[in-house]
């Protein structure tokens, strides 16, 4: 699913955000992305899914060569990844359900299937109660997983998810974990970036870490 | 993406109807300029189609001078018809015009006025060249002492008529360009207010028409929707003057008809305002994609 290849980047005068990343993660995995604040996790995500350019390397997402693309069929690599942010990033002017079926609109989905699919992501994640709730009427842990279930309504083959549990308690950390592990049982590869021990304590897969912009 | 952009129309009301209002004064400004051309233009082609060309003759003309000047006059196809005016008939119709002024006309005691041909040309786009031309061939002829056939004004008119078509080209042209940059900067507004969905949809895989069709329809809307206010302004102020002034303006140019623009200046304004407000919206979503650019 993903090939890293010996992948540097640089912010202008700064030293390597990354530096000579190379590592593989096949389908259906799921990794745990760790190291400190500032270790280059944020950053190797907007590399995956094409919101920062590649120095040096080759990156291979869903066997799409992701430096090869260019802004006008970026989109074609982000409809294979659903992402999942620390911050939720819900739009506060829509419902639960408007917000989930936002992406389905996106791909330009008729209504009928809008209505399925978005019920089905919000039965996934449990939240087809809250179908009408506006996201400030939300708990931290409840609009996380409404972005979960947005991130998975298009079905795509891999969640990003970049601190995921950064904002929320540790309990409703577990729950938002096992929520994304049912995912990877269903098929999804899963790439979970976080720094809590508790989380990478919880759960027993492959670790990739990063310190300063390596791999250790 | 018609709902799309009523909501995005809803949630930056107060913008949208500063920058409609902006379009609406600068199309109001380009209309009256041209309702004031297409009537001096009229204005113009009636007094073209008026022009004669008046011959004076010399007061001991012979039989002979006369009779070739006719021939003259026949030869050329540009002339439709001519008629003879005897010094006596002149100096009636003088009169007659005059006739406030009888009292001081009598005194003189004698006929000023020379015998004349009056020259009517035919209807065609040359018209006044033709005058000119033939003017220029008879002019040195026997029995001819002047020609009369307001050159010299109708020449000014002209270049006064060219000269306010290129004013108006540029004016139109700056108000095009500043409407431009007012749209591109009120849509600019409306894009950042929903910066925040716009990274969204980029993020979920949104193509970049997607993106950039209801903002283009964004703009071209506020155009369109400006144009046609402006042209129902310049209509009531052609309806108003229309009423007041027709009277007085028949009065003195007998026949001219206070118009509205012509249909060419009409689809002129309505496709700048297209043209103007889809320019103005791509700038805008132009600019803020390349700067989502991958750095």
């Amino acid at each position: 699913m993903i090939q890293v290849f010996n992948l540097y980047k640089t912010y202008e005068g700064n030293s390597p955000a990354l530096s000579n990343i190379s590592f593989t993660v096949h389908d259906g995995e799921f990794i745990f992305l760790t190291g400190q604040s500032g270790a280059g996790k944020t950053t190797l995500f907007k590399i995956l899914f094409g919101w920062e350019n590649i120095d040096r390397g080759q990156v291979l997402v869903g066997g799409i060569n992701v430096g090869k693309l260019n802004k006008n069929n970026l989109y074609i690599l982000r409809r294979k990844i659903g992402i999942v942010f620390q911050d939720y990033k819900l739009l506060n002017g829509k419902t639960v359900f408007e917000n989930v079926a936002f992406a389905q609109q996106i791909l330009g989905s008729n209504r009928k299937n809008i209505r399925f699919k978005t019920w089905d992501a919000l039965k996934k994640v449990g939240l087809t109660k809250k179908k009408e709730a506006y996201p400030n009427q939300l708990s931290g842990g409840e609009q996380q997983r409404v972005a979960i279930a947005r991130a998975v309504v298009n079905g795509p083959q891999l969640i990003l998810a970049d601190e995921p549990t950064g904002n929320l308690d540790p309990d409703i950390s577990i729950e938002i974990l096992e929520l994304f592990e049912q995912l990877n049982k269903q098929g999804l590869t899963v790439v979970f970036a976080t720094h809590s021990t508790e989380i990478l304590r919880s759960k027993k897969h492959r670790l990739l870490t990063l310190n300063r912009g390596k791999l250790v | 993406m018609l709902e799309t952009l009523f909501l995005n129309i809803k949630a930056n009301k107060q913008v949208f109807l500063m920058s409609v209002s902006t379009t609406v004064t600068a199309f109001s400004i380009l209309g009256l300029f041209f309702l004031v051309f297409t009537n001096l233009n009229t204005l113009l082609l009636t007094w073209d189609k008026q022009v004669q060309l008046i011959v004076y003759l010399e007061d001991k003309i012979s039989k002979r001078q006369s009779v070739k000047l006719e021939s003259s006059f026949k030869s050329h196809k540009e002339i439709d018809s001519f008629s003879f005016v005897s010094r006596k008939d002149a100096w009636k119709k003088f009169k007659n015009t005059f006739s406030e002024k009888s009292k001081f006309i009598d005194v003189l005691g004698f006929n000023p006025l020379p015998a004349s041909y009056i020259l009517k040309f035919k209807d065609s786009p040359d018209r006044l060249k033709n005058i000119r031309t033939v003017a220029e061939k008879i002019k040195n002829q026997e029995g001819i002492e002047a020609l009369e056939y307001g050159e010299k004004w109708l020449s000014r008119f002209e270049r006064f008529m060219i000269f306010l078509r290129i004013f108006i080209l540029c004016v139109g042209g700056m108000l095009c360009t500043g409407l431009i940059i007012i749209i591109s900067n009120t849509i600019k507004l409306s894009i950042y207010s929903r910066q925040e969905e716009i990274d969204l949809m980029l993020l979920l895989g949104a193509t970049h028409r997607s993106i950039k069709a209801p903002i283009l329809l964004e703009g071209l809307i506020q155009g369109l929707i400006g144009v046609i206010i402006a042209l129902g302004i310049v209509k009531l102020m052609h309806v108003y003057v229309r009423y007041q002034f027709q009277g007085s303006i028949e009065s003195v140019f007998r026949g001219v008809d206070i118009q509205f623009i012509s249909n060419s200046f009409f689809w002129a304004m309505i496709i700048s305002s297209i043209f103007v407000g889809c320019i103005g919206s791509l700038i805008s979503i132009n600019q803020f994609l390349n700067a989502r650019n991958r750095k």
